[in-house]
């Protein structure tokens, strides 16, 4: 079952008068439960591509379909419930709300939506990441590898069924990217969650479902690893 | 070597801030520039010359003849060749047309052929003054002829003479502004003054004696040697360096007041300069800090941005003065009416340049302090995301130290008594201090506020969001509207107290200077028999035999000892007076003369039952014990008496005037003065209803220029809210963009925003309103000695509009990112 479709996805950004293509007719799917990587030199749209697939970024041409919902065009608003409900994020620079402590961070999303066991799960998933002492630690108070932790809770306390991540683990330490890393796995593996994962790191594409690399916002490869 | 591109770059680029930064210092030049012109003109053109305006070198005055030996004396003088003198006597008198239809209580003024000594009286017909005023003439305002529909040529009667109105008068040196006395002025020559036949005695006469020496007397000793004939606390001798000026003495309580307003503004929009600055600078962290790490020296930083600061606050000055000289042009319209029309308010360059090297020092004090934090910031936070913490180091007190002296040098500049300065700076302190402390405890308090519901507890969050200078903002703006709320109760509480004391029922035209046998006439001519009341004028010697100081009596703002009072005889109690102590008016066990006090004269000097008074009364000293204390009941128009003595004593037979007060219906007010002014001319008749439509006028024009002058603050407050609005600008897109991530709608987003701004707003209007109701309350009661209301309507009214710009100011600067797809914003973090 497909539950995520990009269709002849195109971006170009305008600089002055001059039009600088970013994306060019980017079509694949994904499918539920699948792990993607998406891999590519810098520079290749492997970002833009991601912000385009979460409703981050409209694209310039193309659409993306999430679960059967042309999402392409909806407002802010309306993509409110797929942000908070079907899909996670995690960003190469974590960012925290800066004001909310850690366990607030984590909650944010679950009480968005008013669910009143917001606090338990959140407790429960601090625990399995091992931040149980660090719950009322502002963003700044914590460590880069700890608030990777903190936002790879955030994103998944509602259970999204896709979570996207775009190199969670760029600005960490080998030692806290592996763990990062595996925890995540876990984690998607656990809830059986769909992952679309921005990263240069071939053992990750490894043990990948598929990988997709970019060559100048291009699909030039495709590789599907045996499971 | 300043490099100049790096200069222009950042001006470019700097933004609202930077206009935030602008404007802070066009407002403090502006205020600068127009209270201290404002104030220059008025001194300059109406009260430099302390000779014109008292119209000789040594001034004699009296409320009673001047006494023989002082006339002798003086006269001594002239004869050898000494000085020149002239008399004037002023008083107040009804004056009627030539047909007798119309009247209007005037200003009288008769003066002899010398006056005035210096300065000039001018005509509309430009013709020299001492030959239009031959006997048979008069001339008069122009609001007399407006009031009464004469024109000059016709015949005006004054008390007992019909005179010709021979001109008008346009300006007069020693009363250069009209509106601090009742009715337009009529001049009389002196050989007509018997012929009026009002000087009766016991009427209320202000009678004047001016000399005008040769260059070189030495003033002093010649006033001292007429004081030395003189009847003590009754003739008063002065020169004209010593002697007091009401309209000097007004104006120089209201240019105070407007340049503590002033000074108040330009702290205000010191703090925001500070502000602006800061935050300016804050976003510039990163460049700056990149400079250095490029081996940039923090000499070449800190010297580049003091470039950037000097044009950007050049820039505001221009702006500044510009504004503050087309301002000066406007200000004869704001001030219409008060101030005589032909007044020149010119632009002084001194004033100007005044405000202009003040404007600038504050600027340059404020600026110190965001410009010294360059120097801490380090290379390494081109690497960091979070800005190092702000420590307060020795720089930071000394500023701090330096701008407390410089405004306490300011006021106490402004002023020639010091206590009031130091009480100013003390009160603006204290605000300050209290503010903050409040502003301190609330937040305090909200910050362990356990809220369940999210959007709540996120404002919440937001107020204490790292970097943020809520409790900065909420101080600022709750001790600027605290002092703009304060002159607005004070304001709104003057006019009640106005209009209480006039009701509906209350008397409105007022009889003076009846003489005793003419009260069963003027019954008579009323058609009722009004109560009477016998004025008799003296004043209080001493108390327990314990002089009167009088120099000191008269320090007082308020109401005091050594001033002449009118004494009154009866049995009765008044309808709206009570007993404070004592049973009965007078007593049997008291022997000889008695005297019921009210207990205000008791607020001036403590008093009990038994207590000697020494009277003067006219001459001879009278001593009464005091019998019982009384008090008002309602604050009114209606007459009351200090010192009440009974019936049947000696005061009885003592000089004396009548005074009665009786309520006529508005459209008989003018006819019924005019029957009276035809047969007795000598009484004088005050239409109150008049006197008041004018006092409560000048008082509105008044207080249009201090609110015009207040808007200055208030609009400080206005731009110190938009730029820490600016200030938490990139917070709050931030948590707009994360929000929005998680899956908040835009509502969710605007009732955080709207409800941070709320308690931003509800608390600053909270404090302010607490403060300027405390501080109203006092000013009222304490100073203003009037019975204060809270006006908690109209209080509500500004704290809702307080709030209401606070959370607009707010929104405006966040609306535009609940629309926009978030990874604009993202992109611009992740690119490190
Ligand atoms: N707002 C923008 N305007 C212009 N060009 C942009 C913008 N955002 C990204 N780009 C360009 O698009 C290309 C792809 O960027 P990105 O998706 O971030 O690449 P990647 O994540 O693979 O490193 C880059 O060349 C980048 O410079
Ligand atoms: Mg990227």
């Amino acid at each position: 079952m497909t539950v995520l479709e990009a269709q002849n996805l195109t971006k170009t950004y305008a600089i002055g008068d001059r039009q600088i293509p970013v994306l060019g007719d980017v079509s694949f799917s994904v499918s539920a439960g699948e792990f993607l990587v998406v891999a590519g030199a810098s520079g290749s749209g492997k970002t833009t591509l991601l912000t385009l697939l979460s409703g981050l970024d409209r694209p310039t041409a193309g659409s993306v379909w999430i679960e059967g919902t042309d999402i392409t065009h909806l407002s802010e608003d309306e993509l409110a419930p797929f942000r908070n409900e079907t899909m996670g994020f995690v960003f190469q620079s974590f960012h925290l709300v800066p004001s909310l402590n850690a366990l607030e961070n984590v909650m944010f999303p679950a009480e968005l939506r008013k669910d009143p066991d917001a606090p338990k799960k959140a407790a429960s998933l601090m625990e399995r990441v091992g931040l149980s002492d660090r719950r009322d630690n502002f963003p700044h108070q914590l460590s880069g590898g700890e608030k990777q932790r903190v936002a790879l809770c955030r994103a998944l306390i509602n259970d999204p069924r896709i979570i996207f991540a775009d190199e969670p683990t760029g600005n960490l330490d080998s030692e806290n990217s592996a763990a990062i890393l595996k925890l995540m796995l876990d984690l998607r593996e656990e809830r059986g969650a769909t992952l679309v994962m921005v990263t240069h790191s071939p053992e990750i594409a490894a043990t990948a479902d598929r990988t997709i690399t970019l060559t100048d916002g291009r699909i030039t490869g495709e590789q599907r690893h045996a499971a | 070597m300043p490099h100049s591109r790096f200069i222009f770059r950042q001006l470019t680029r700097s933004g609202n801030q930077a206009a935030v930064f602008v404007l802070c210092v066009t407002l403090s030049i502006v205020t600068l520039v127009a209270v201290n012109g404002f104030g220059d003109s008025i001194s300059r053109s109406l009260l430099r010359d302390a000779r014109t305006l008292h119209s000789g070198d040594i001034i004699l005055h009296a409320h009673t003849p001047l006494s023989r030996p002082l006339l002798d004396a003086a006269a001594d003088l002239e004869r050898s060749g000494k000085a020149q003198t002239v008399r004037i006597y002023e008083f107040y008198s009804v004056v009627r047309s030539g047909m007798g239809d119309d009247s209007l209580l005037a200003d009288i003024k008769i003066a002899g052929p010398a006056y005035p000594f210096y300065g000039r009286v001018t005509l509309a017909s430009g013709r020299d003054f001492q030959s239009v005023l031959t006997p048979g003439a008069a001339v008069v305002e122009r609001p007399l002829l407006d009031r009464m529909g004469l024109s000059v040529g016709d015949p005006l009667k004054v008390g007992e003479a019909t005179l010709t109105i021979r001109d008008v008068v346009v300006h007069e040196p020693d009363r250069p502004v009209s509106f601090l006395s009742f009715g337009p002025r009529v001049f009389v020559a002196m050989s007509d003054l018997d012929k009026l036949d009002l000087l009766k005695r016991g009427s209320r006469v202000r009678h004047y004696l001016l000399l005008k020496t040769p260059e070189g007397t030495d003033l002093e000793r010649m006033a001292d040697r007429l004081r030395s004939v003189a009847v003590p606390g009754q003739e008063r001798v002065e020169t004209y360096r010593t002697a007091r000026s009401r309209i000097k003495g007004f104006f120089d309580n209201f240019l105070f007041f407007l340049a503590l307003i002033g000074i108040f503004t330009l702290l205000l929009s010191g703090i925001g300069i500070q502000s602006a600055l800061t935050a300016l600078l804050k976003e510039k962290e990163r460049t700056i800090a990149a400079v250095k790490a490029m081996g940039g020296t923090g000499r070449f930083v800190i010297g580049h941005y003091i470039a950037v600061v000097g044009i950007l606050g050049a820039i505001g000055t221009v702006l500044g003065l510009v504004l503050g000289f087309a301002l000066q042009w406007a200000m004869p319209t704001l001030f219409g009416g008060l101030l005589p029309d032909d007044l020149p308010l010119t632009l002084s360059f001194r004033a100007m340049l005044e405000g202009l090297v003040l404007g600038v020092m504050a600027v340059a004090l404020f600026a110190f302090l965001p410009l010294h934090r360059l120097r801490e910031i380090k290379p390494g936070a081109v690497f960091r995301k979070e800005s190092a913490g702000r420590r307060r180091g020795l720089p930071f007190y000394l500023a701090a130290a330096a701008l407390f002296l410089f405004f306490t040098a300011m006021v106490l500049w402004q002023l020639e008594d010091p206590r009031i300065g130091i009480w100013f700076v003390l009160g603006i302190s204290g605000l300050i201090l209290l503010t903050a402390l409040a502003a301190a405890a609330i937040l305090a308090g909200l910050r362990r506020l356990p809220l369940r519901a999210l959007a709540p507890r996120q404002a919440l969050r937001g107020l204490f969001r790292p970097g943020n200078a809520t409790r900065a903002t909420i101080v600022t703006l709750g001790a600027a509207l605290a002092v703009l709320f304060s002159i607005f109760l004070v304001e709104k509480n003057l006019d009640a107290a106005f209009v209480r004391s006039y009701p509906a029922d209350a008397p409105n035209l007022f009889f003076i200077d009846i003489q005793p046998d003419q009260t069963a006439g003027v019954s008579e001519l009323l058609g009722t028999a009004p109560r009477y009341y016998p004025v008799i004028r003296s004043r209080l010697l001493s108390v327990n035999d314990e002089k009167i100081d009088r120099e000191r009596e008269r320090k007082r703002r308020r109401d005091n000892l050594a001033r002449t009072f009118n004494l009154t005889y009866r049995d009765y109690l008044l309808d709206d007076e009570s007993m404070l102590e004592g049973n009965s008016l007078f007593r049997d066990d008291i022997d000889g003369l008695q005297v019921s006090v009210l207990d205000t004269v008791v607020d001036m000097r403590p008093m009990a039952i038994g207590d000697r008074l020494e009277f003067n009364i006219q001459g001879v000293p009278v001593t009464a014990a005091v019998s019982s204390i009384r008090t008002r009941t309602k604050e009114s128009i209606k007459p009351f008496f200090y010192f009440v003595f009974p019936e049947d004593s000696l005061l009885k037979h003592a000089p004396q005037s009548i005074f009665t007060a009786v309520r006529v219906p508005k459209d008989k007010i003018g006819e019924t003065q005019n029957r009276i002014a035809d047969r007795f001319p000598n009484i004088t008749a005050i239409d109150v209803t008049q006197a008041i439509a004018d006092f409560a006028d000048i008082v509105h024009r008044l207080s249009v220029v201090v609110r015009f002058f207040t808007l200055f603050s208030l609009l400080a407050g206005v731009l110190i809210i938009v730029s820490s609005v600016l200030a938490t600008r990139f917070a709050r897109t931030q948590e707009a963009v994360y929000f929005k991530v998680l899956g908040a709608k835009s509502r969710f987003v605007l009732t955080v925003f709207t409800l941070e701004n709320l308690i931003i707003g509800l608390i600053s209007a909270a404090l302010a309103l607490a403060i300027s109701q405390t501080g109203a309350w006092i000013i009222s009661v304490r100073v203003l000695d009037i019975a204060y209301r809270p006006y908690p309507g109209a209080s509500l009214l500004m704290g809702a509009a307080t709030v209401l710009l606070v959370v607009a100011v707010g929104l405006s600067a966040s609306l535009s990112i609940l629309k926009q797809r978030p990874v604009i914003f993202l992109r611009e973090q992740t690119e490190e």
